[in-house]
């Protein structure tokens, strides 16, 4: 990603934090295995600190802190980071009134933030894989354009939302009636529109400038004369042309991503696939363009056939091609697995480095989020593991979020302790 | 209960003379009606096999024990013998330093075959969304081998699986317990004398389903009203059979009840030769399931996704029910909203329990392993003391014993047919792999060796990833 984006992201980022709690205490964790994902690699023995919400220190002279943490040399990672999922915005699959991920009429301006929910049972328990963060995706409509995505800590706390329509999301290819074919030559159509348009526009500008200039005294033409406003959609549109915002694009099937590959070149495009089973088949093309892939980890059979070449064996392939993936679990309720999913990717051929970058950093650089790795200025969003992060045998010791320490515990603790604690009163009195 | 085979083939006469018989009637005999309860019998044959001895390794026997550093030997693709020391003339020996064997994994809910991949509009055979009551069908009759699932289910180390229809209906129909292997016949894969399932739903599908076309159930009392009805027309057509084969041994020549496919598959679950696999995920419908089979005199089985299991553990344990979950899949459904992570563990807790872990699945039916891993972690940070030993039997064992299968596989008992796999480690690890996979003591699967990994007609051809784009690859 572009630097100047990420300025662009931190800056959105900075002016919705600012009605973030603010916290009186900092904090200094010491003596911890700390996964930067950065350069740094891994820092033993390490102290971080804490302020405000964002990391202000690694490892300094003298640490200066309200309260100090004792890691004991467990594993301290940034907080792993969701994406593709409907967190927030479904509590019950099937309760109708609880799902607002969906809406018939939803187009490209479609954002879904305004309903998001931090009281969902479904983000305390996601707390226990380790997740901080979350870029939640919505389901649209009609259109091919499902909307615009926004990104929302796992706090449970009102304010969690911290940046808002960071991506438009186009879902391509297999159709269940109608051709493929179309929906991408409406998407060339929208762009080129867009291009003409913007063009236009600023032609007439320029020639607005130069009439102003020659016949200086004919004021009442210039109202008529200045650019149109464009419309929301438009905007969003030129918002891709311009590079602020990703285009996210649902696509598998080979020939699909090389013509996004080409839209992409035309129009200097934030591309970033998401699935792209066939992405093997032309990992050299997708790697020389900078495309990243979103990508599930774990699907490995032919679902259909625009996914023949599925294998657990991808994601380490696609990362070793010199492709930049993140891996997402696309069902929010399941969302707290990421960290096996990851761990399955090690298990076929993945660093461990790597899946650690394809769970954080990967998805932060995606998304244009200012966290996901261990670095002064940073997003305070860390994790202390009981041992290594992706086997099934660990647990979350504690987590951050924004700097505030928070518990993994759920509703489905209170259930498992009502049911396994002994009273002679009915189970309805054990709270 | 294993249905027999060589059983006479449907409505086929067994002559029986009037000489014969005997009798003081008045009337002769016409030749006496049986139905062929196997009329569709497995041609499932092993693999070839090998006399194979398994050195120097971690062994869970699925029963609960475990041993370290000992052998397995399969012999005529049965477990021969599992200790310390063993030895065998001209077995093929496999060095076992510091990987694990287990039984070949079970599970009991799948629909491979039914719902394959890929999944298109023409292979969507699982449900039979016609009727409430569709107990004529038999999932069997659905099933594609070639589905790619069943390969990459091997590679997670599954030797047998019960593929079953779906859950919309009250009665979904028969589900059929297979061997793992590659075949182009489901009779190539269907296991041997296991009895068969039949598929019972509770719940929100059912009454979604038909609710919406208004018909019975739109309720659960609808749900209630549904099962009753047909079990009380199976009691009496049980007794209508039960009466002409009194009457037909007594000398008299009666007329037999008309052939109900339908009934037939009911009549044998109340016979005791098909075992009820019943979907159902509450706590409070799970007990009047119970009360359901004490009503109609059959048992009432397994409950599959019993999301509140752990509320009833105990009841599921005194009525000898077995319960198959998952360790962590929620929040899809109302009925499915109360999940812990502990149920499979709570329910374990009790004596004579049952508990499985299941996939319904193409994708966790390859980590049913780790499934079964989550569960025992999970339950050992709050206040359990699972060892894998203990672990292993949710997905080994207790699913056999649950497909009514536990005389012949689920455990590396002596004499139990060879189906084992041998992981690079512990399988509860997120990294562990199945490397070579036995059924009935022939190697159907090695990571390492192309020629035991079988391709479904389906891949064969479909074009290759070209080799030159992948750098650094194996």
């Amino acid at each position: 990603m572009k630097n100047i984006k990420l300025f662009k992201a931190s800056l959105v980022a900075l002016a919705l934090s600012a009605v973030s709690n603010v916290y009186a205490e900092s904090l200094a964790i010491t003596n911890a295995t700390v996964h930067t994902v950065t350069e740094q690699g891994v820092l033993t023995n390490a102290t971080i600190v804490i302020d405000n919400g964002t990391i202000i220190a690694i490892n300094p002279e003298k640490v200066v802190a309200d309260v100090t943490f004792d890691a004991m040399g467990k594993i301290l990672t940034p907080g792993l980071i969701g994406s593709m999922n409907s967190l927030g915005l479904v509590e019950v699959g099937a309760v109708s009134r609880t799902r607002d991920a969906r809406d018939k009429k939803a187009d490209i301006t479609f954002d879904a933030s305004i309903a998001f929910n931090p009281r969902s049972t479904v983000v305390p328990y996601t707390r226990k894989g380790g997740i901080t963060s979350n870029v939640t995706v919505p389901g649209g409509g009609d259109s091919m354009f499902k909307g615009q995505t926004f990104v929302a800590d796992l706090s449970g706390e009102f304010d969690s939302v911290y940046i808002k329509e960071n991506a438009v999301i186009i879902d391509l290819g297999a159709k269940s009636s109608g051709s493929r074919a179309l929906n991408l030559q409406k998407l060339r159509y929208k762009l080129e529109d867009a291009q003409k348009a913007l063009k236009k526009a600023a032609e007439e500008e320029q020639k607005a400038k130069k009439d102003k200039k020659d016949k200086k005294d004919e004021k009442a033409d210039d109202k008529k004369k200045s650019p149109k406003e464009p419309k929301r959609d438009e905007k969003i549109i030129n918002a891709l042309l311009a590079g602020d915002k990703p285009l996210i694009a649902y696509a598998d099937r080979a020939t699909d991503l090389l013509e996004l590959l080409k839209l992409k070149a035309e129009f200097n495009l934030d591309l970033v696939i998401a699935g792209g089973a066939d992405a093997i088949l032309i990992s050299d093309q997708l790697a020389k363009a900078e495309v990243p892939i979103i990508f599930g980890a774990l699907d490995n059979l032919p679902s259909s056939f625009d996914s023949l070449h599925s294998s657990l064996k991808n994601t380490a392939k696609l990362t070793q091609a010199g492709i930049t993936v993140a891996l997402a679990i696309n069902d929010a309720h399941n969302l707290y697995q990421l960290r096996f999913e990851a761990g399955n990717a090690v298990a076929n051929g993945l660093t461990k480095a790597q899946a650690l970058a394809s769970v954080t950093a990967n998805v932060a650089d995606i998304f244009n989020i200012d966290a996901g790795r261990i670095a002064v200025g940073k997003r305070a969003d860390l994790v202390l593991w009981s041992a290594d992060p992706f086997e099934l045998s660990s647990k979350v010791d504690k987590m951050w979020i924004n700097g505030k320490e928070h518990t993994t515990q759920s509703r489905h603790d209170e259930l498992r302790k009502r049911y396994t604690t002994d009273s002679e009163l009915p189970r309805g009195y054990t709270k | 209960m294993p249905i027999k085979q060589n059983i006479a083939p449907t409505l086929i006469a067994v002559g029986v003379s009037i000489a014969l018989s005997g009798c003081l009637q008045s009337e002769p005999q016409d030749p006496k009606v049986s139905i062929n309860k196997n009329p569709y019998p497995s041609t499932y044959q092993p693999l070839p096999k090998e006399t194979t001895l398994i050195k120097n390794t971690t062994v869970l026997i699925g029963n609960g024990e475990r041993l370290d550093n000992a052998d397995v030997l399969m012999v005529d693709g049965k477990i021969s013998q599992v200790g310390k020391s063993l030895s065998a003339v001209g077995a093929v020996e496999i060095d076992g330093t510091g990987k694990w064997v287990t039984p070949g994994v079970i599970d009991v809910h799948s629909h491979l075959g039914v719902y394959p991949s890929p999944s298109a509009e023409s292979h969507s055979d699982g449900n039979e969304m016609t009727s409430p009551n569709t107990s004529e069908v038999w999932s069997e009759h659905s099933v594609w081998p070639q589905d790619p699932g069943f390969n990459a289910a091997r590679a997670g180390g599954v030797t047998t699986l019960q593929i079953l229809p779906g859950s919309a209906n009250l009665f979904g129909g028969r589900g059929v317990t297979l061997r793992n292997v590659s075949s182009h016949t489901m009779q190539g894969m269907k296991f041997p004398a296991a009895p068969y399932g039949l598929k019972m739903a509770c719940g929100e599908n059912p009454k979604r389903v038909y609710g919406s076309r208004k018909v019975l159930p739109s309720t659960r009392m609808g749900n209630m009203a549904g099962y009753r009805m047909a079990w009380a027309e199976a009691t009496e057509y049980k007794t209508a059979w039960e009466k002409y084969d009194r009457d037909y041994a007594a000398g008299k020549n009666p007329l037999a009840p008309a052939r109900d496919l339908e009934l037939d598959t009911l009549k044998g679950v109340l016979d005791g030769d098909i075992l009820i696999h019943n979907h159902c995920y509450k706590a409070e419908e799970m007990a009047m399931m119970i009360d359901l089979g004490k009503e109609f005199n059959y048992k009432s089985g397994t409950f599959h996704h019993a999301i509140e299991g752990y509320k009833i553990a105990d009841l599921l344990a005194d009525n000898g029910n077995c319960a198959a979950m998952w360790p962590d899949w929620w929040g899809f459904k109302m009925e499915a909203y109360d999940m812990i992570q502990e149920n499979v563990a709570v329910v374990n807790a009790v004596k004579n329990s049952c508990a499985i872990v299941h996939s319904d699945s193409s994708s966790t039916i390859q980590r049913l392993n780790q499934e079964a891993g989550k569960v025992m972690f999970r339950a050992n940070e709050n206040g359990f003391a699972l060892k894998p030993a203990q672990a292993i039997r949710w997905i080994t064992l207790n699913a056999a014993k649950s497909l009514g299968i536990d005389d012949k596989t689920g455990s590396l008992e002596s004499g139990k047919n060879a189906d084992l796999v041998l992981w690079n480690q512990s399988p509860f690890s997120v990294y562990a792999q199945a490397e070579q996979v036995f059924i009935d003591g022939a190697k159907v699967y090695d990571r390492f060796d192309e020629k035991y990994q079988a391709k479904s007609d389906f891949m064969l051809g479909q074009a290759a990833v070209p080799a030159s784009t992948i750098k650094g690859g194996e």
